[in-house]
């Protein structure tokens, strides 16, 4: 949020921090788990602190936290969407389609994030306008769009550019910067109208609508918005992949919820922040790395899964009733 | 004996030991990813994409087993296993995974046929063993890829079907999910036997169903109603044999002839009922014999890119030995052909 300002007996208070730290309030818990995590993961794994290990683990973990951004917003403005994971194998498919013939890479990009803005806008315009529950809508989405990409490509194939493949998924952590770099945005977008109407629209739709805030205006933004990170996470897979798979997705639709929970969102709006959702998705990356490096069989992996996740979740609670 | 002849069968002699010293040499060549720098015992990983169902469980077996054998003869160590729970993109995870912790080989059924060529291609170009087996990736950057002929498969069932229905006759198509390749592969694998007898044979109905019991019963059931004369069911999966089996029974129509897979509850269907039948399997023993394969070419062998695992049939001549060992495999499980090193070395020889 802005860095408002208050005064109290003639004093000026700086308010950013002290909203910001009540925000992290209930994350604690997860960011010590996400700590955990990483602190075992570089003892078992040194060669995370070369900078190829970086790069290659960030990337695993970059697209993981682009749709929980993505079902994070939704989430935020009350709405959710079971479509993440088909609008990402739609991104992957049009850039392994576009970007080897004449569109280019750059061309490509665009027609990628055209896509998911276009989707993206398209749903919250149905769910906003005409009221209809955000599950139904989404649902109906992911056939469609994952019938789209089914269509655009029927068996996996197509290709990325090798430079570009190398740039974003090489030995380098451009991931993690464009990571960052998206991070800054939401930042900034929160800051502008329809941003600052975000959580209003979630918390209470009614009393925001008449407090002035744009509200559907804000609701629509945020399924464009989404739409567009997911679509970049496909284009992302891509890169990553070196090829395009109509399927690829799928498991996105559930980890993203599943990240956007685990890091405090609400289902019902208005509830958690950004980087709650964003450390989930660390988490949820973390775990499969950590695990393997501790030797975890596949059905202790299972169960170990399980009980981090409701250890994370439950860790905040367990403080909150020993007060 | 002349002069002219002696000189012919000596230089005949000389070009053979010429050429069988150049193909001890080709043989004596690495395999690809390999650069001979690593030594026994070794770490394998293998890299499951979904490990639930029992067809996985029992493949992850024969690894077990055959990782035991080697370790006896001190050419591995430990065996690392990953479960990416059917997502692609965990599997890449957990493959880089492997690369990180340094495995010397990996195995891999894998997940998409395009994503994982990228981290194939750093794991061959770090000198890891790579053996595909069962679901391919569309790459070269492998050591070597094993696997039966899903085409094959459709192929020799519509023959035997036909053949058992002598040649003419109304029949019901009975398929795995559509959309996935092995049940696509097979089905058009069994196309050009329908096509050359297209004028005997109709094609009365199709299923797409998931490979399981229940699902298949529930249409072929269905089918029965509506088609009061069938004189063979074309099945490209055991369940399905299995689910048609059982519909036929219920309806108390008669049994007709039916292709299948080594799956022990159609087995002992097969013999309870007296069914005409015939059945190939994707045998589970490809997990060991990639395990093998991934030890041989890490030994310095040569092995081929692309071992074509010949389908193991089982009719009326040999299902008893079948299901003499059917209380070694689970109720709903496979019952595969046996296996030994001996077929392995023999496998790796051919071509």
């Amino acid at each position: 949020m802005s860095a408002t300002t208050d005064t109290e007996g003639g004093r000026t208070i700086p308010l950013y921090w002290p909203v910001q730290a009540n925000r992290n309030a209930g994350l604690g818990g997860l960011f010590v788990v996400v700590l955990l995590f990483a602190i075992a993961y570089g003892v078992l794994f040194p060669g995370l602190f070369t900078l190829s290990g970086f790069s290659k683990f960030t990337q695993s973990w970059f697209p993981l936290a682009l749709v929980a951004m993505a079902q994070a917003l939704l989430m935020l403005t009350g709405g959710i969407s079971l479509a993440i994971g088909a609008t990402v194998s739609l991104g992957a498919v049009i850039a392994a389609t576009t970007m080897s013939g004449p569109l280019g890479v750059a061309g490509g990009s665009v027609v990628v994030a055209l896509a998911g803005l276009g989707f993206g806008a398209a749903t919250g315009l149905i769910v906003v306008k005409l009221r209809l529950p955000a599950i139904v809508v989404t649902l109906a989405g992911s056939f469609i769009v994952g019938g789209a990409a089914l269509l655009i490509l029927p068996r996996p194939g197509g290709a990325v550019p090798g430079w570009l493949s190398d740039l974003l998924a090489g030995n380098t952590p451009t991931a993690f910067v464009l990571l960052l770099a998206v991070a800054l945005l939401w930042k900034l977008y929160l800051a502008t109208p329809l941003g600052l109407g975000l959580y209003a629209a979630g918390d209470n739709p009614v009393g925001a609508y008449r407090s002035g805030v744009p509200v559907d205006a804000a609701r629509i933004a945020a399924y464009a918005i989404s739409g567009l990170l997911s679509t970049g996470a496909g284009l992302f897979v891509a890169a990553q992949t070196g090829s395009g798979d109509p399927v690829i997705g799928t498991a996105f639709t559930l980890n993203s919820i599943a990240a956007a929970v685990l890091g405090g969102i609400g289902f019902l709006g208005g509830q958690g922040t950004m980087r709650g959702a964003i450390a989930g998705s660390l988490l949820l990356s973390l775990m499969i790395s950590v695990m393997f490096f501790l030797g975890f069989t596949p059905v202790a992996q299972y169960v170990a899964q399980g009980l981090i996740i409701i250890g994370a979740v439950a860790l905040p609670q367990l403080r909150r009733l020993k007060r | 004996m002349t002069r002219a002849s002696i000189f012919a069968s000596a230089s005949a002699l000389c070009l053979g030991l010429l050429l069988s010293i150049g193909a001890g040499s080709q043989a004596e060549a690495a395999a690809k990813c390999i650069k001979g720098d690593r030594k026994a015992p070794y770490t394998i990983g293998w890299a499951n994409i979904y490990s639930v169902p029992t067809w996985m469980k029992q493949t992850q077996g024969t690894i077990e087993a055959q990782v035991e054998e080697l370790k006896k003869k001190g050419l591995v160590d430990k065996l690392v296993v990953t479960d990416a729970q059917g997502d692609a993109n965990t599997q890449i995870q957990q493959i880089q995974s492997m690369i990180d912790s340094d495995v010397d080989a990996i195995i891999l059924i894998a997940g998409s046929s395009s994503a994982p060529a990228r981290v194939l291609a750093d794991a061959c170009a770090k000198g890891i063993a790579i053996i595909n087996f069962d679901s391919l990736v569309d790459t070269d950057d492998v050591t070597a890829k094993v696997n039966t002929d899903s085409a094959q498969w459709g192929e020799q069932a519509a023959k035997f079907l036909i053949d058992s229905m002598g040649g003419k006759g109304k029949i019901l198509v009975l398929n795995g999910p559509a959309g996935i390749s092995v049940s696509d592969d097979r089905r058009k694998g069994a196309q050009p036997v329908l096509d050359a007898n297209k004028d005997n044979v109709t094609v009365l109905a199709e299923t797409n169903t998931p490979y399981n019991v229940a699902p298949a019963q529930e249409a072929v059931t269905s089918l029965l109603f509506a088609n009061p004369e069938i004189d063979g069911i074309l099945s490209l999966g055991g369940a399905l044999s299995a689910g048609a089996v059982l519909a036929l029974d219920k309806q108390g129509r008669e049994q007709v002839p039916i292709s299948g897979e080594n799956a022990r509850q159609f087995l002992e269907l097969w013999k309870e009922k007296g069914l005409k039948s015939w059945a190939t399997m994707q045998p589970n023993w490809l997990g060991a014999f990639a395990t093998y394969v991934a030890v041989q070419a890490l030994e310095g062998k040569d092995v081929p890119a692309f071992v074509k695992v010949p389908l193991p049939v089982i009719d009326n001549s040999n299902i008893d030995e079948y299901l003499a060992r059917a209380k070694d495999f689970p109720a709903d499980g496979y019952i595969y052909s046996p296996y030994d090193q001996a077929l392995f070395d023999k496998l790796l020889a051919q071509q």
